[in-house]
């Protein structure tokens, strides 16, 4: 911890980064962390909210094709928010809301990971539905966590 | 005044809104430049008035918003970022409107599963996305410009 603390202190990209008054600066990574996780979870929540039972008329199996915008979504989201992570780390790690907001989002995506081949296969069974479920609640917790983290400490 | 919570829970509502917005755009926007090209677009289209529920709860979110605190947005002086995102919000608005007025929306509700949309579809799709994409720009640069001019 101390060591990545040392590093991004010492960093010329993490300086720039939160030293720069530049909207190309740290505003940009948030935004390109805003318009992933917005597209991500939005998708997902989509998914899930079809193989719950919303939308009956639409095909299941054909929804499989939208997991890959989702994972280029993701990857956009994940990049930019270990960047911004860094830029700050030592009040970001130890900001009590962190580990949840973390917990939530891999578990969101390991079962969208998870999800993929049920829903090509147009698998509504029990246990996908579970994870579409579960999947909500991780998204809607992602949020949350997300939104309340810069109030708390 | 306010208890603490008020402002990240009008947040989360704004989220969560412009997520849901976010999914159905994306999923027929992307429909009609041939992701997912099994999907017939009727039903994708049915959505469409989730979209508006969606949009309505994510600007009565972001008008309370702007009543807790209205230093960031509205100036004075006038914040670029504000105005460039109700633009694009305008612009959105006339775009949706010609899509439907131009019967567009019900040549694309033809599309059937496996079938290509027109090149008017994909244009109007196209600046609907560009847009979508410049108000979620416009609003993360809000805190970012303000009081720049």
């Amino acid at each position: 911890m101390h060591v990545i603390q040392q590093w991004t202190e010492a960093n010329a990209f993490f300086i720039w980064l939160r030293e720069s008054p530049s909207i190309w600066a740290y505003p940009t990574v948030f935004f390109l962390h805003t318009i992933g996780l917005v597209f991500t979870a939005g998708v997902s929540l989509l998914i899930d909210a079809r193989v719950l039972g919303a939308a009956r008329e639409l095909q299941v199996a054909p929804l499989g094709k939208f997991f890959k915008p989702v994972w280029i979504g993701f990857w956009l989201t994940a990049i930019s928010g270990v960047v911004m992570v860094l830029s700050d780390f030592e009040t970001r790690v130890t900001n009590r809301l962190f580990p949840l907001k973390m917990a939530c989002v891999v578990a969101a995506i390991v079962l969208t990971a998870l999800m993929r081949r049920r829903v090509e296969r147009a698998d509504l069974s029990t246990p996908t539905r579970a994870m579409a479920a579960a999947s909500v609640a991780c998204w809607l917790g992602a949020i949350t966590a997300g939104r309340f983290m810069a109030f708390f400490q | 005044m306010n208890a603490w919570w008020i402002v990240p829970v009008w947040k989360t509502i704004h989220y969560v809104a412009i997520a849901a917005l976010a999914g159905i755009v994306g999923v027929v926007d992307l429909r009609i430049f041939g992701v997912g090209k099994g999907l017939a677009l009727r039903p994708l289209q049915r959505l469409m008035p989730w979209a508006v529920v969606a949009f309505v709860v994510a600007a009565a979110s972001g008008f309370a918003l702007l009543r807790i605190g209205p230093g960031n947005s509205l100036g004075p002086p006038v914040n670029v970022a504000f105005a460039a995102k109700i633009v694009c919000l305008v612009l959105i608005g006339l775009n949706d409107i010609l899509y439907f007025a131009s019967g567009l929306k019900r040549q694309v509700d033809g599309v059937g599963p496996g079938e290509r949309t027109s090149v008017s579809a994909r244009i109007v799709a196209g600046v609907s996305l560009v847009l979508w994409i410049g108000v979620v720009y416009w609003s993360r640069m809000l805190t970012f410009l303000a009081g720049a001019i």
